[in-house]
């Protein structure tokens, strides 16, 4: 490897595709053999279907698992299309008027916190019956991360290429078109790659709730009726079809590509604590998001008896008689949510960064592992809810290493490719000095993993919440995600409003904590991503 | 061939000075005239302010102070007419365009036509024949510089500026190019400033040596080379071209003194 290629990071592109044959495929026979042991072993729990009976389950009942997959399908593209172009709309705003871009990502967050389970039978009473809350779900589930990267990916360009058109007396117009868009297709496909299983899974979600056909709907007749081969063949054809969606986009960004889109979990920190700005934009996300809440029962005309406004939620909360009482239910509720989701997450997000650590140092495997974990990142872990449920029991077991399981996988490939990552001069200079693979981890790739760490922490929050009442709403009954489940079914609506509204907060609250210790930690090990 | 060139313009720099945002003071008032037509090379440490200078000619950064004009215009009005180009210190080329593609992309961005024919001959001229497909990532950085000087020239400029175009490129190379480029904007005639790092180049290539203190830029000489052209090879070890080359080393290492006493002491 010669000085010149090292500069242009060549050999970790082609190094990837190299391994990218046959490493994955030998992983999903050894997962899969692992599979059909264990099946075969403890059949007699009940549980766990092996392979073999989940392909003999596939091929019996394929016609209603074909018109499922087909419904799911169709709402999930609807959503994707729809989530996608929005993201792109903020994204061009954001450009054109880079004042406004902290308070859109501030609330398109907001609106990414919102719990994709209550925010289902919300949307059902809106749209009433057919596909508009799976596709409004589908499209909740893209947009975020498909915005993050753009944004990103619209300032990607080096100063000297704008200087470049600007040289030849063109504007920002042909710098949009030459350089900028350009500059960014590769961060989009990035996007567009984490959201094709993300739109599967969010119309997956939408069909938990009254609707009518899909997948969503197989699997909560399926764990309903404890049918194990359904509720495995359902998971087995959504994971399915997510690898499918996953891969297929980056074949797509590799023939339209020079190289693959970069991974990127999520916007860098911006600084915004001890500012007067950032207080005025969070002051500007929240008043704009009560606003557009408002606005919207407002102007659609809502029935007053679902739609809950600000003025409502704060009533019930606080001065209506039984606010004490209302409180108190949801405080317990998410104390026995929390009690699940901050172990589960933190043992996740450790689990993710050691593993990829452990890796680094037999490069052999981490090329390896890397598609792979690549690929299972896009698994829908929340489909595989009820298994996991099913599998390790109601307990905290079973719900700890769901939210363990949702939040290692991006951990993990986060930490993988940060770690890979590191500078190759800086490298070289290490080389030099003939320092050793362990100084050279804690000197070098530890500090350049951080930032994509901390990047994948950050977007882990909303995750985990999403996978916690998920579990909690269909399987576990107990938690803030039973408590919805349950007042969406009594038409509590003032309860399931309040939920709502406090999860996405303290979703919100996540969010932004995690990227205070992210800013902290960042300006001793790594001041220059802070700039 | 010598079709729709912008004719060279005299470019004239009046109490020119710039003092960046942060406070750093790279250029102090300067007064300099560009002869139209004539290749002048600005020659100063490391640092100094060559770049900025460089820019604000190319009206990429606002003066603090004084004026530039530009054939009697401002810089803006250059730039409207696609009037100038500018090879970068750092090449920026566009990596997901071909060495062609990015040759295309500033003829697009002037809004000028050139036959394909005519790219090959600026891709050959700068011994880069076989590389015009090639992006590059998979060029060399010399090979980048070199890509960087044909795009520069390819919209047939008036006014060409610069910035150390050969500093990754290798000597032998370097004589190469020294020979060429200076054939292409005598037979254009247009007006060239170059900044370089080499002394010899300075001289051998330009009519003109402008010699600069350390930061904050100021002139400390300005040097006429009266050297005859065509200027082959081994102009440089001629009598005449040796002792110009002495005078502005001489200068440099003046104006180092002047702010560095301890090093020029050495
Ligand atoms: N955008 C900027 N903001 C603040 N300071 C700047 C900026 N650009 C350049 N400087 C400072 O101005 C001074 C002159 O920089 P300039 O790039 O013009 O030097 P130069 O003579 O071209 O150096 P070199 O020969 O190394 O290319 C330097 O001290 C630099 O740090
Ligand atoms: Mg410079």
């Amino acid at each position: 490897m010669t000085n010149a290629a090292a500069g242009t990071g060549r050999p970790l592109a082609t190094g990837r595709r190299g391994a990218g044959g046959y490493g994955p495929m030998l992983g999903v026979l050894v997962l899969l053999a692992g599979w059909e042991l264990a099946g075969q072993l403890l059949t007699e729990a009940f549980v766990l279907a092996a392979p073999s009976e989940v392909a003999l389950y596939l091929v019996r009942d394929w016609q209603l698992m074909s018109r499922a997959l087909g419904v799911t399908l169709g709402n999930a593209a609807a959503g994707f299309v729809i989530g996608n172009v929005a993201a792109v709309a903020l994204a061009g705003v954001a450009l054109l008027w880079p004042r406004s871009e902290r308070v859109i990502t501030g609330l398109a967050l907001l609106v990414f916190c919102l719990p994709l389970v209550a925010t289902g039978p919300i949307l059902r009473v809106f749209f009433g019956p057919g596909p508009g809350p799976q596709i409004a779900l589908a499209a909740l589930a893209v947009y975020y991360t498909t915005l993050i990267p753009l944004l990103v990916g619209l300032r990607a360009a080096p100063d000297s290429w704008f200087d470049l058109v600007r040289s030849y007396g063109r504007g920002p117009m042909s710098a949009l078109v030459h350089v900028r868009a350009m500059a960014a297709l590769p961060y989009l496909f990035t996007g567009l790659q984490i959201a094709a299983p993300a739109a599967f899974l969010g119309a997956m979600v939408g069909e938990f709730t009254g609707a009518e056909r899909g997948m969503g709907v197989l699997t909560v007749r399926a764990i309903r009726a404890l049918d194990v081969e359904m509720t495995w063949g359902l998971a087995t054809v959504a994971t399915a079809v997510a690898i499918l969606a996953y891969v297929g986009i980056g074949a797509l960004a590799r023939r339209v590509l020079l190289e693959a889109p970069p991974v990127i979990l999520a916007a860098p920190a911006v600084a915004t604590g001890r500012r007067l700005g950032g207080w005025i934009d969070t002051g500007l996300v929240i008043l704009l998001a009560l606003g557009g809440w408002a606005g919207a029962i407002w102007a659609f005309g809502l029935n007053p008896f679902f739609a809950k406004g600000p003025g409502d939620v704060l009533d019930a909360l606080v001065f209506a008689p039984d606010a004490a009482a209302t409180r108190a239910t949801i405080g317990a509720a998410l104390a026995e949510s929390a009690v699940y989701l901050i172990p589960g997450y933190i043992a996740g997000l450790l689990a993710g960064a050691a593993l990829a650590i452990l890796l680094i140092l037999v490069p052999a495997v981490a090329s390896t592992a890397m598609p792979l974990a690549i690929a299972l990142r896009s698994v829908p872990i929340v489909t595989t809810a009820p298994l996991i449920v099913l599998l390790l029991g109601r307990g905290a077991v079973g719900t700890i290493f769901l939210v363990a399981v949702m939040v290692f996988f991006p951990s993990f490939v986060a930490c993988l490719q940060g770690l890979r990552q590191a500078p190759g001069q800086v490298m070289a200079v290490f080389d030099s000095y003939a320092a050793g693979p362990l100084a050279r981890l804690v000197r070098v790739r530890i500090p350049a993993m951080l930032p994509a760490f901390f990047a994948a922490a950050r977007m882990a929050v909303p995750a985990s919440v999403l996978a916690l009442t998920v579990a909690e709403w269909l399987a576990t009954g107990s938690g803030i995600g039973s408590l919805m489940a349950l007042s969406a079914s009594l038409s509590d609506y003032d309860m399931l409003w309040s939920s709502v509204v406090l999860v996405s907060a303290l979703s919100a609250l996540g969010y932004v904590l995690v990227g205070a210790v992210e800013r902290r930690v960042l300006a001793i090990y790594a001041p220059e991503q802070l700039a | 061939m010598a079709h729709d060139v912008t004719p060279p313009p005299e470019v004239v720099c009046t109490s020119l000075a710039k003092t960046f945002a942060g406070g750093t003071e790279a250029v102090r008032p300067i007064d300099l005239t560009f002869a139209a037509g004539r290749t002048t090379a600005l020659v100063g440490p490391s640092g100094c302010g060559k770049s900025t200078l460089l820019r604000m000619v190319a009206g990429l950064e606002n003066p603090s102070a004084g004026r530039i004009e530009i054939g009697g215009a401002p810089p803006r009005a250059t730039l409207r007419r696609a009037g100038l180009s500018v090879a970068f210190q750092d090449p920026s080329l566009l990596p997901w365009r071909s060495v062609r593609g990015n040759i295309e992309l500033a003829l697009t961005l002037a809004r000028r036509k050139a036959g394909a024919s005519e790219i090959d001959q600026l891709i050959d001229l700068v011994g880069l024949d076989g590389f015009a497909e090639t992006r590059p990532a998979e060029l060399s950085g010399g090979m980048r510089q070199r890509a960087a000087i044909a795009r520069a020239l390819a919209t047939r400029p008036g006014l060409l500026l610069l910035d150390e175009p050969f500093g990754a490129v290798d000597e032998l190379t370097r004589r190469q190019l020294a020979q060429d480029l200076p054939r292409i904007w005598e037979a254009r005639g247009t007006t060239t400033i170059l900044v370089t790092h080499s002394v010899s180049e300075a001289v051998l290539l330009s009519d003109r040596v402008i010699v600069l203190s350390p930061r904050p830029a100021e002139i400390v000489a300005d040097i006429p080379v009266d050297l005859p052209r065509p200027r082959p090879e081994d102009a440089a070890r001629t009598e005449a071209a040796g002792a110009l080359i002495d005078r502005v080393f001489a200068e440099l290492s003046k104006g180092m003194a002047a702010s560095n006493p301890p090093l020029a002491a050495q």
